[in-house]
């Protein structure tokens, strides 16, 4: 399977010998998560049968699809070695507001998508242009653009919505194929990202800089068009997440999308993606998403309160990514 | 480059001590300074609203104005107090969404002798503005009880409460206090029937909690929505429209933040404005003015016994309508002659 | 002097380079920290350092400076603690909890210090032991902890906790410096001691900046961490219960966003998020004091707190900036 793991293998040269185990790992990462998820389902089947309906697969694909998308561009920033974007919140935000005021104004919707996809896009590369030229640490720039750019937004409006009574809104609240509109494109990217970043010269590129970027520079890979390249994708990526937001969410305040950061954090560690760079499979996140998405709904099912809830989903983090963590070392062994 | 830091401190210090010299200033007699303690939970327009509206009712009176983001956060609160009584401000308004450490708070101003004006939230010694949350709690919740007896008789098969834990006191008032309202109209709702969740008072949040919810609930038909705040509720409202169960869900919010307009959810029958960006009107008129005067008004603090009364509006969606959004008040009220309240101005029904 | 990022530091721990670049960063935030006091001075006059306002300024960071010294460890040592905020809240919630149960202070301090580090090692299991990613096991922990403090705090969302001798303490000062903020600047100068001339210190550094140099050399990467996650429990424990003293109270959102204000204050004090090794807790302190010295300028003269994030964040990219001109952390 030429999925990234094997292609961060032939960048890295750290480990020559090892496709043969670390080919695996990538299907133990998925076999853990996977197995979890199914013991999560049956376990809340036996609890309550009537978890097994129409009603929870929505509840869950609802969730998953916007994490889902966040989840994408960061795994591709943390693939290539930028380690994390912590400006996703704010990006994410700026994008839906643009859409919602060019949709109050009557703009077409295909118009507003473009327009949403762009300012998604420039975020990114803004946040480039000061980690690039500046040579700073991803994590520290991403982290002040967010304060800054959420700051900023907050003085302009302090609340967003897009036109309810519209074809927009309406699509973000109906289904396809009795699964939510909005999570089909969320499908459709993570499978053509996790298809194409293996197998396109710039997803290896990327992948080759994230695993190890001198060697990379030897071979004559540009770290600056990547880096570039990786944060433009990515903010488009969450570019097209703030459509999807705008088109599902009610009112939302500048600061909301901070909601989403550590869902989407905890999905793209738990697909295996290292954020160390140059490891992980996007098609995994399908599974850890849909995993972690399913965990809240599980347990409104067995009757915790909202902040019971909260323990235990942090919890079952922990115990997720100790049991990972566990698998990965043994392997190692 | 131990070196260098020695060799930079050695250059500096003349500096510093040149600047500091230089710096020393004496102003004239100061001008009466008001000093305003902004909640700072970005959630809310209101919140920065009320901030400027207290600037610009200050300026009007050619006051000093001094305003301090309490960023929702206790230690900041105590902090924004320190840099008050160190700002020699003659008096503080506070919207202290942690009032957990108002005691600390009361302690310093009362050892520095500066009155304090608060919002919605009580303390002792503190000048209470504001409105009765637990009334305003129970007006909507025996509004939306009426609705539910004339079309359900009373009889829904669930009632959500979209909780806000981290507003504290002022959830409890509200949301438990719609609840009370409701169970007065109808009382024989079951008590399981009764299901809360935590919405953390925005829609967006409120949103995949509630969804979960309902999910849990798949034979609910007939729903009834209360909450924290108008945010809270609406994400009710979308949960139930995005699981395709929003035939006969009706929702009552709490503070009309968004039910003015022409992008209102057609499930929120009513709110109740407290038309909290104003209340500096009514903090002036009653409490500060008169303390700039020189005669400070006797302390009244408990909200059944206020400073000034901010008398909540119940509105349904309807009557709601007619009422402008929040930047347009706000102009309307600083236009409007001096003591004019924006109840005074919005309120449709005035009782 | 430049420094190789993710690239296997080859000499294994060089003591003299490592304590080089321990004093390079602290330069570079010392120096940013001067520019803020001439602002402050230039911008509001010598009132900027009088005595109330050093007391303000001393009495906020006080507690996150302690915080700071003792997740400093975790973070040369190669692991991320990301739920010292709601560890905080936590602390402060339990022992505000057992305060109103009418325990004496002397028994509920000790008791909540114990439930934090076994929280601790349940952080440090998960990632020493079983070899969970840093950030995701102690992001669960911050979720998990900040639902527990919802649940103590109900149902008003706050414990009230007044102990009238522990206030007292706690708002104690020696000149104008608070007391805890001494405390917690002997704290940080006795971490900057450990980290830097003791065999511990270079042990962690060594642990956080190549676990394989290091395990080679005969250290125990594994202890070492165990016991920086551990250390940062019980620091982020201690600094719960000082809040509790400081603003006689509890609230279920107590801590919040406090690992943001450690961290970031960290980084532009030269310690990283990612690599270990790198990292003098005096630089964690001097970054505190950038932050809260520049949010106090801007409350002092009245700036809408609005524009306070903005210049805050600005801040943050040009301490950055700065450090990695004279030298520091360059990414390519």
């Amino acid at each position: 399977m030429t999925d990234a793991t094997t292609m961060a293998q032939s960048a890295s040269m750290k480990q020559p010998e090892g496709l043969r185990t670390k080919l695996p790992s990538g299907w133990g990462t998925a076999a853990t998560v996977a197995a979890a998820w199914i013991v999560l389902i049956v376990a809340s089947g036996i609890h309550r049968p009537d978890f097994l309906s129409h009603q929870t697969v929505l509840a869950v694909s609802f969730t998953m699809a916007i994490v889902g998308i966040l989840a994408v561009a960061q795994a591709l920033v943390g693939m290539s070695g930028a380690i994390l974007d912590l400006s996703q919140p704010t990006a994410l935000i700026l994008s839906a507001a643009v859409v919602a005021w060019l949709l109050e104004r009557g703009v077409p919707v295909p118009v507003v998508a473009i327009a949403g996809i762009l300012v998604g896009a420039a975020w990114g590369l803004a946040n480039a242009t000061i980690i690039v030229f500046g040579k700073l640490n991803p994590i520290i720039v991403t982290l002040a653009t967010n304060f800054i750019g959420g700051a900023v937004m907050f003085l302009i409006f302090q609340n967003a919505q897009a036109p309810l009574k519209s074809g927009f809104s309406d699509f973000g609240r109906t289904y396809f194929l009795g699964l939510p509109n909005i999570w089909w494109p969320m499908v459709a990217l993570v499978l053509l990202a996790g298809y194409l970043v293996p197998r396109t010269r710039y997803g290896r590129h990327m992948i080759a800089v994230g695993g190890n970027r001198f060697a990379a520079q030897a071979r004559g890979i540009s770290l600056r068009k990547t880096r570039f390249a990786v944060f433009g994708i990515s903010g488009a990526i969450v570019g097209a997440a703030g459509i999807l937001f705008a088109a599902s969410n009610g009112p939302f305040a500048p600061a909301v999308g901070s909601t989403y950061q550590l869902p989407v954090i905890a999905g793209v560690i738990l697909a295996g993606v290292s954020l160390a760079g140059g490891r992980g499979s996007i098609w995994l996140i399908l599974l850890s998403v849909g995993f972690l998405s399913t965990v809240p709904t599980s347990l409104v099912f067995f009757g915790f309160s909202s902040n019971w809830q909260a323990v235990f989903q942090g919890l079952i983090l922990i115990v997720a990514v100790a049991i990972d963590g566990f698998r990965a070392k043994r392997l190692q062994r | 480059m131990r070196m260098t830091l020695r060799r930079t401190l050695a250059t500096m210090t003349p500096v510093l001590l040149a600047l500091a010299m230089a710096g020393a200033t004496t102003g004239p007699a100061a001008a009466f300074k008001l000093g305003m303690a902004v909640g700072g939970d970005t959630c809310c327009d209101w919140m920065k609203a009320q901030g400027d509206v207290a600037a610009a009712l200050a300026k009007q009176r050619g006051w000093d104005y001094m305003e301090l983001s309490n960023n929702a956060d206790a230690a900041t609160a105590t902090k924004n107090a320190d840099l008050f009584i160190q700002g020699k401000v003659d008096a503080v308004i506070e919207f202290n969404g942690q009032p957990s450490v108002n005691p600390v708070l009361a302690a310093k101003f009362a050892a520095a002798k500066i009155p304090v004006v608060t919002y919605d939230i009580s303390q002792k010694g503190f000048y209470f503005v504001g409105i009765d949350n637990l009334a305003a709690g129970i007006a909507g919740g025996q509004a939306l009880g009426e609705i539910a007896k004339a079309k359900w008789n009373c009889q829904p098969d669930l009632v959500l409460s979209s909780e806000g834990a981290g507003a504290g006191i002022v959830n409890t008032w509200r949301t438990g206090g719609m609840r009370t309202g409701l169970q007065k109209v109808c009382p024989d709702i079951p008590a399981d029937k009764y299901i809360s969740f935590e919405g953390n008072g925005q829609a967006v949040v409120s949103l995949p909690a509630a969804r979960d919810v309902l999910a849990a609930h798949p034979d609910a038909k007939k729903i009834l929505v209360v909450g924290l705040n108008d945010g809270g509720v609406l994400g009710a409202l979308q949960a139930a429209e995005q699981l395709g169960r929003a035939d006969d869900i009706i929702g009552w919010g709490q503070d009309g933040s968004f039910i003015t307009g022409n992008n209102v959810d057609p499930h929120l029958a009513g709110s109740v404005f407290y038309f909290l960006e104003g209340y500096a009107v009514y903090a002036m008129r009653d409490v500060i003015d008169k303390i700039a005067a020189g005669s400070p008004p006797a302390v009244k603090d408990d909200a059944g016994d206020p400073a000034s009364r901010v008398q909540p509006c119940p509105v349904s969606a309807a009557e709601a309508a007619k009422i402008p959004g929040t930047a347009d008040r706000v102009a309307a009220l600083l236009k409007a002659p001096a003591g004019t309240t924006e109840y005074d101005l919005f309120c449709p029904k005035k009782s | 002097m430049t420094v190789e990022t993710s690239t296997t530091n080859t000499s294994g721990f060089d003591r003299q380079r490592l304590r080089d670049l321990a004093t390079g960063s602290v330069t570079s935030i010392a120096v940013t920290l001067i520019a803020v006091i001439v602002v402050g001075l230039t911008w509001i006059g010598p009132n900027f350092l009088q005595a109330s306002n050093i007391t303000i300024i001393g009495t906020f960071v006080a507690v996150p400076m302690l915080v700071a010294a003792f997740a400093g460890f975790a973070l040369l040592g190669g692991v991320v603690d990301l739920s010292i905020g709601s560890m905080v809240g936590f602390s402060s919630c339990l022992c505000a909890t057992l305060l109103g149960w009418g325990w004496p202070l002397g028994a509920a301090i000790p008791v909540t210090l114990v439930a934090c580090v076994a929280f601790g090692a349940v952080n440090a299991t998960a990632v020493v032991i079983f070899g969970a990613d840093t950030i995701a096991a102690t992001l669960g922990m911050l979720v998990a902890l900040r639902g527990v403090c919802y649940l103590m705090a109900q149902p008003s969302g706050s414990l009230a906790a007044f102990d009238a001798n522990f206030y007292a303490f706690t708002n104690l000062t020696v000149g104008p410096l608070p007391l805890l903020f001494v405390i917690a600047l002997v704290v940080i100068i006795i971490a900057a001691f450990i980290v830097t001339r003791t065999r511990l210190g270079r042990h962690v550094q060594a642990a956080g900046g190549d676990d394989r140099a290091a395990t080679r050399a005969g250290i125990s990467v594994t202890r070492v961490r165990f016991g920086a996650l551990l250390l940062s429990a019980l620091g982020a424990g201690i600094g719960g219960v000082l809040y509790v003293g400081q603003l006689g109270s509890a609230s279920n959102l107590t801590g919040t966003g406090l690992e943001f204000q450690v961290y970031a204050a960290m980084m532009i004090g030269g310690y990283s998020i990612l690599r270990g090794g790198v990292g003098n807790p005096i630089g964690a302190a001097l970054g505190l004091l950038v932050v809260a010295g520049t949010s106090n300028i801007l409350d002092v003269q009245a700036i809408s707190p609005y524009f306070t994030n903005i210049i805050v964040g600005l801040l943050l990219l040009a301490a950055v900036l700065l450090d990695r001109l004279r030298g520091g952390d360059a990414y390519e």
